[in-house]
C-alpha cells in the first residue's frame, strides 16, 4: 500500500501532465489546422515528430490538439453527467416513491440502450458537430453514477441524524445540503474522474465513425479514422502515435480516478468506485 | 475498465493490419482467364435500386451505358450521337415531335422480340416514375408502327438524343417495378446472372445480341472500399481495380496504373448574392484567374487530372472562353481596383467587410477536402482569408446558397449547364447557387428549342461566354479516373469519363481482350 504522500505526488504529476497537454493543444490549434501540400506524407523526423499526413499537416500538433480537445470535452461532459447523476440520484431517493419509480425507469431505459448507439442518435439529432458530441456523451453517461447516488442517499435517509433532522422540520433542500451533500460529494468526485476516460473514448469513437466533429477538426477520432486509409500504403505513423497518445491519456485518467478513490481524498478505504 | 480492454484489442488488430500491409504481395498467378474479367468498383457504384433505368441504372447522376439493356442512341467517343437501337431519327421543325425508327430482329433475353411498343412503354414509364431524371419535356411516347416510335414533346428539347442514350429499353410484357431491378430482362450485350447485394454482380454475354458478339464473355464486378480494393490488387484477386491518387505512388508487380481522362470536374460555387465577399464580381473574377490549377493538381491529385475551366471541358458544346492563364498579380490588381485593400494582417478589407470565406466540402471525401484546403491556401496568397469546413449532404445544399461548396459534376449532356446556370422554374435564381442572367437563360432556352443539334452546340457555347463574364462558379480540376489493370488485359479506348468513378469503365467491356 502506497503512502498517502506518494499518492499525492502521483496525483499532482498526473494532473500537471494532463494540464500541460490541454494548454499546449489550445496554443497549437492554429498550427494544427494549417495545411501545406508541399510537405505531405513525411515520415516522423526531428522537424515533425509524428510525421505529416496527406494534407501536409503536422501530426504532432494535431495529436496534441486532438488530445486537448478530448480532455476539454471530457471535462465538460463528465461534469454535466456527474451533475445530472447527482440531481437525479438524490431526487429519486428523497422525493418519494412516485418520483423514484419514474427516475429509476428512466435510468434503466438509458442504461438499456448501448452507449455508442445513444450517442450517435443524440449527436445526429443535435446537428452533429461539437455540441452534438457534447450533448450525446453527457446525456448518456449519467445512469450508473445516478444509481449509485440513489443507493447511497437511500441508505443515508435511514441514519438517525437525518431522521432527527426531518422530525425537527428541516426542509428537504436544507437537509440535502447539510446532511447528504457532504457524504455524497466524494462519490461524485470519484465518479466524475472515472467518467473522464469513458467520455474521451466515446467522443473519439463517434467522431471516428463520422457522427461527430467535422473532418478538418484536429480530433483524435478524426485522426484515427483518416489514418485507416493510409495503413495499406504503409504510413504507419498516422495511426500509431495518435493511437498511443490517446491510450496514454485514458490510462492516466484511469489512474487518477483510482488514486482518488482509494486515497483519503475520496471518502476513505473501501468506498465503491462507480464503473460501468 | 471494459473500454480500455476494447481499445487494447483495437491495437492488436492495428498491428496485425500493419504487418500484413508490410508483407510482400502475392504475385499474380496467371490462371486460365479465358474471356473473363473481374472488375472492382466502389461500394457506392452498386445500384441501390437494381438495374432498372427508372431508378438510376445508367441514368441520373452517374451516366453510363446500361449494358443489360439497349438504348435508342449512344454517345460516340467524341460525345456526338450515334445509334444503337435507332436506325433513323427525325425532328419536326417546331421541335415538338421526334420520330425514331428502330432496327429489326432485336430480341429480349427471354426470347420475345423488342418492338416500338416496348420503347413507347419504357419512355412513358420513366416519364411517370423516374426518380433520377426529369422527363417533364416529354408529353407521351407512341408506337405508330412496329418499328416506329413517335415522341410528342411538351417543349422543344434539342438534346433529346442525349436523353435517349441513357434510357435502357425494358420489355412491356415483363416489367414490374417491384422486381425488375433485381431480375432485369433486356436486349443488351450482357445479361445479369447473379447479384449478391453488397458484394458482386456477375454478367454474362447475351448469346442473342444483335450487334457484334461480345469478346469478353463473363464480367464479374466486385464492390470494395478503396483500401480493400488495393489489397485485391496486391493479392492478384482482380483484373481491373479502381484506385485514387493516394495509392498511385505504389508499384504492384503484374499490374499497371492506368489513368483515364474525365470531365469529372471539381469546382466551387461563388454565390453572387447572400455572401458579402463573393457578391462582388471583381472578387469572383480575381479568384478565377488568381488560382494555380496546375499546382492544385500536382499537390492534391499527384498530377492525375487536368485543369478545369468549365463544367463541360472537352464536350462538343464546350466553349474554351474561360481558359484563363494563372495570373495572381492580375488578380491582386483586380482586387485593389475594386477597393479591397490589404489590412494590417494581410487580409483585404472593403467598407469594413473583411475578405473572409468558409469553403465547405463533403465530409469524408478526401479529394474535395484536399482541394478545399489547397484553394484556401492559395486564396490567402491573394489576401482572402479562407477557412474550410466539412459538412454532410443533408446541410450542404442549403449552406451552398451563401457559402462556396466544393462540387463534382460532369455529364454527357449539355443539360448539366442548364441545371447549374439556368434560372430554376418558379424561382428567381439558379438551383444550386444564387445566379441569374436573363441573357444566359435566353441563350439556353434557344439552344433547347433548336431543331439542329450542331446549331444548338453554338448556342450553348454563347451561353458559356456570357457566364464567363460573371464567374458564378470557379472550376478547379478534372479528376482522372485511375485503375490498376492487370498486365495482358487490353482495355478498349474510353470515352471521356463523366462524374462518378464507377460503371463508365465497363461501357465497352465487350471489346476488351486478353493478350
Amino acid at each position: 500500500m502506497k503512502s498517502r504522500n506518494s499518492r499525492l505526488v502521483l496525483l499532482i504529476l498526473t494532473c500537471a501532465l494532463l494540464a500541460a497537454i490541454t494548454v499546449a493543444g489550445v496554443l497549437l490549434e492554429e498550427k494544427a489546422l494549417e495545411t501545406d501540400l508541399s510537405r505531405c506524407n513525411e515520415a516522423p523526423s526531428a522537424a515533425f515528430l509524428f510525421g505529416t499526413d496527406w494534407l501536409g499537416r503536422d501530426m504532432f500538433c494535431r495529436t496534441l490538439c486532438g488530445l486537448s480537445l478530448s480532455i476539454r470535452t471530457g471535462a465538460l461532459t463528465a461534469a454535466v453527467s456527474a451533475s445530472v447523476a447527482f440531481v437525479l440520484g438524490t431526487a429519486a431517493a428523497i422525493l418519494g416513491r412516485g418520483v423514484d419509480a419514474v427516475l429509476s425507469w428512466l435510468t434503466d431505459l438509458v442504461m438499456g440502450i448501448p452507449h455508442i448507439l445513444l450517442i450517435v442518435l443524440i449527436s445526429l439529432a443535435c446537428g452533429r458537430g461539437f455540441w452534438g458530441v457534447i450533448l450525446g456523451v453527457s446525456l448518456s453517461h449519467w445512469p450508473s453514477l445516478a444509481r449509485l447516488v440513489r443507493g447511497e442517499v437511500l441508505q443515508l435517509r435511514q441514519a438517525p441524524y437525518f431522521r432527527v433532522a426531518e422530525k425537527l422540520g428541516v426542509s428537504r433542500l436544507e437537509a440535502v445540503r447539510r446532511h447528504i451533500l457532504p457524504h455524497i460529494l466524494p462519490q461524485v468526485w470519484t465518479g466524475l474522474l472515472l467518467q473522464f476516460p469513458h467520455a474521451i473514448l466515446h467522443e473519439a469513437s463517434v467522431t471516428f465513425l463520422g457522427f461527430g466533429l467535422s473532418p478538418e477538426q484536429p480530433a483524435i477520432g478524426v485522426i484515427l479514422s483518416e489514418s485507416m486509409r493510409s495503413l495499406t500504403t504503409g504510413r504507419w505513423w498516422l495511426a500509431l502515435f495518435p493511437g498511443l497518445a490517446l491510450a496514454v491519456v485514458v490510462l492516466l485518467f484511469s489512474a487518477l480516478g483510482g488514486v482518488v478513490s482509494v486515497s483519503g481524498l475520496g471518502r476513505g478505504e473501501g468506498s465503491p468506485a462507480p464503473v460501468s | 475498465m471494459f473500454h480500455v480492454k476494447q481499445r487494447g484489442l483495437f491495437f492488436v488488430v492495428l498491428i496485425v493490419l500493419l504487418l500484413t500491409a508490410c508483407g510482400r504481395s502475392v504475385g499474380p498467378e496467371r490462371s486460365e482467364r479465358g474471356n473473363q474479367v473481374v472488375v472492382v468498383m466502389a461500394p457506392t457504384s452498386e445500384p441501390a435500386a437494381g438495374f432498372d433505368p427508372a431508378f438510376g441504372w445508367g441514368a441520373g447522376e452517374h451516366v453510363h451505358e446500361p449494358l443489360i439493356q439497349s438504348t435508342l442512341t449512344v454517345t460516340n467517343p467524341d460525345l456526338t450521337i450515334g445509334y444503337d437501337l435507332a436506325e433513323r431519327m427525325e425532328v419536326s421543325a417546331d421541335g415538338l415531335t421526334w420520330t425514331v425508327t428502330i432496327r429489326d430482329g432485336v430480341k429480349f433475353t427471354d426470347g420475345t422480340p423488342l418492338t416500338a411498343r416496348d420503347v413507347a412503354f419504357t419512355y412513358n414509364m420513366v416519364r411517370d416514375s423516374s426518380s433520377v431524371n426529369d422527363f417533364t419535356m416529354l408529353d407521351r411516347a407512341e408506337a405508330t408502327a412496329s418499328d416506329t416510335v413517335v415522341f410528342h414533346m411538351n417543349t422543344p428539347f434539342s438534346i433529346w438524343p442525349y436523353t435517349m442514350a441513357i434510357v435502357g429499353i425494358v420489355p412491356e410484357h415483363a416489367y414490374d417495378a417491384g422486381t425488375y431491378g433485381s431480375e432485369p430482362i433486356g436486349s443488351g450485350r450482357y445479361r445479369l446472372v447473379q447479384w449478391d447485394r453488397g458484394q458482386q454482380v456477375i454478367l454474362e454475354a447475351n448469346p442473342d445480341y444483335y450487334g457484334e458478339k461480345p469478346l469478353m464473355e463473363r464480367v464479374t464486378i466486385l464492390f470494395m472500399e478503396e483500401d480493400a480494393a488495393f489489397l485485391a490488387v496486391r493479392t492478384g484477386a482482380a483484373d481491373v481495380v479502381y484506385t485514387s491518387a493516394v495509392y498511385a505512388g505504389q508499384a504492384v508487380e503484374g499490374y499497371g496504373l492506368v489513368s483515364y481522362a474525365s470531365v469529372d470536374n471539381r469546382g466551387v460555387n461563388l454565390p453572387v448574392r447572400g455572401n458579402p465577399l463573393t457578391c462582388d464580381a471583381a472578387v469572383r473574377r480575381a479568384v478565377n484567374i488568381g488560382i494555380d490549377r496546375q499546382a492544385m493538381l500536382d499537390r492534391v491529385l499527384n498530377g492525375y487530372g487536368t485543369p478545369a475551366y468549365s463544367v463541360c471541358d472537352g464536350m462538343p458544346w464546350y466553349s474554351g472562353v474561360n481558359e484563363v492563364a494563372c495570373d495572381p498579380e492580375g488578380a491582386k490588381a483586380l482586387l485593389d481596383g475594386a477597393g479591397w485593400r490589404a489590412g494590417a494582417d494581410g487580409v483585404r478589407v472593403k467598407d469594413g467587410v473583411r475578405a473572409e470565406l468558409t469553403i465547405h466540402y463533403a465530409a469524408g471525401d478526401s479529394v474535395r477536402q484536399g482541394l478545399a484546403a489547397e484553394l484556401a491556401n492559395q486564396l490567402s496568397g491573394l489576401g482572402i482569408q479562407a477557412d474550410i469546413k466539412g459538412v454532410g449532404w443533408d446541410t450542404a445544399y442549403d449552406d451552398a446558397l451563401t457559402n462556396p461548396l466544393v462540387w463534382g459534376w460532369g455529364a454527357h449532356t449539355p443539360m448539366e449547364l442548364y441545371n447549374i446556370y439556368h434560372t430554376a422554374p418558379g424561382s428567381d435564381s439558379a438551383l444550386y447557387s444564387p445566379y441569374r442572367d436573363p441573357d444566359v437563360d435566353r441563350l439556353m432556352d434557344a439552344a433547347l428549342r433548336c431543331s439542329d443539334l450542331e446549331e444548338s452546340y453554338a448556342l450553348w457555347q454563347q451561353a458559356q461566354e456570357k457566364i464567363a463574364e460573371d464567374v458564378p462558379w470557379v472550376w478547379l480540376v478534372n479528376v482522372d479516373h485511375l485503375y490498376w489493370v492487370r498486365d495482358g488485359l487490353r482495355v478498349a479506348e474510353q470515352k471521356l469519363h463523366p462524374h462518378g468513378h464507377g460503371w463508365s469503365i465497363v461501357n465497352n467491356v465487350d471489346r476488351w481482350t486478353w493478350q
